[in-house]
């Protein structure tokens, strides 16, 4: 018997998946925020984050996540995502693209090597990255998932 | 006869990279030692100033978004590519309903 197009997987899996996720979402998460201090940063979070969404899709199924899913916020998500990379890149802009002012000379960001609101634009680039990616994993998985062209 | 000719051909490789492999008399990369760090000299820049320079304490993630910021756009944008192309090429076509 194979499972149909749609279908949710078993109950075990499901109950094991309703209890994993978050800690999978709170891993990727800790990844991102803290990619300027530990090994990690906005890729590796993002893609992290982007396991436990699709973990979601293959437990429950198409039809559960496309109750989940909107298309138009996920896609919005990635443009933000994009665009506040680039802002935090233009920042320093006064001496060169890419240029960490909020370290040198910034009100915020700028404390002590090692706390979490140092690096300057660091931090707030791997966030904009981590969202860019989990969205873009996301939306690829999922229409993949649903656009699918052979037939079960 | 032709598995017998497989597994000697994986040992055979597998000599082979146990001699290449070995620093006494494999392949050498680099001329090692202090002439390594006189023409790496970007290796020891970046863990010496990367810290004081951009603040992270990570310093891949200083190195990918400070010193080759570049490349981080243009990775970004790689992946916004390949994901609208993905998107593009699976969404229902015109002429497709069953």
């Amino acid at each position: 018997m194979r499972p149909r197009c749609g279908t949710d997987m078993g109950l075990i899996v499901k109950t094991s998946a309703r209890a994993i996720i978050p800690l999978i979402g709170i891993f990727g998460t800790y990844i991102v925020a803290h990619g300027h201090l530990t090994p990690g940063g906005g890729f590796q979070g993002g893609a992290t984050i982007a396991g436990a969404g699709i973990l979601f899709l293959v437990a429950f199924g198409l039809n559960e996540m496309r109750k989940h899913y909107n298309k138009h916020l996920y896609s919005a998500l990635e443009g933000l995502g994009g665009l506040v990379f680039l802002g935090a890149a233009m920042l320093g802009i006064g001496t060169a693209f890419f240029y960490n002012t909020l370290w040198h000379n910034g009100p915020i960001f700028n404390g002590k090597p090692g706390t979490l609101l140092s690096a300057g634009f660091l931090p707030i680039m791997n966030l904009a990255v981590g969202l860019k990616v989990f969205t873009g994993l996301v939306s690829a998985l999922v229409a993949i998932a649903m656009y699918r062209r052979w037939r079960s | 006869m032709k598995k017998t000719i497989a597994y000697l051909s994986l040992l055979f490789i597998l000599g082979v990279l146990l001699y290449v492999a070995n620093p006494n008399y494999g392949l050498k990369f680099g001329p090692g030692g202090d002439d390594w760090k006189n023409l790496r000299y970007t290796d020891d820049y970046y863990i010496t100033h990367g810290v004081q320079e951009v603040g992270g304490t990570n310093i891949v993630t200083d190195i990918v978004f400070d010193y080759r910021g570049y490349d981080t756009i243009g990775e970004a944008t790689v992946l916004f590519t390949a994901i609208a192309g993905a998107v593009a090429l699976l969404r229902p076509w015109r002429g497709d309903e069953e």
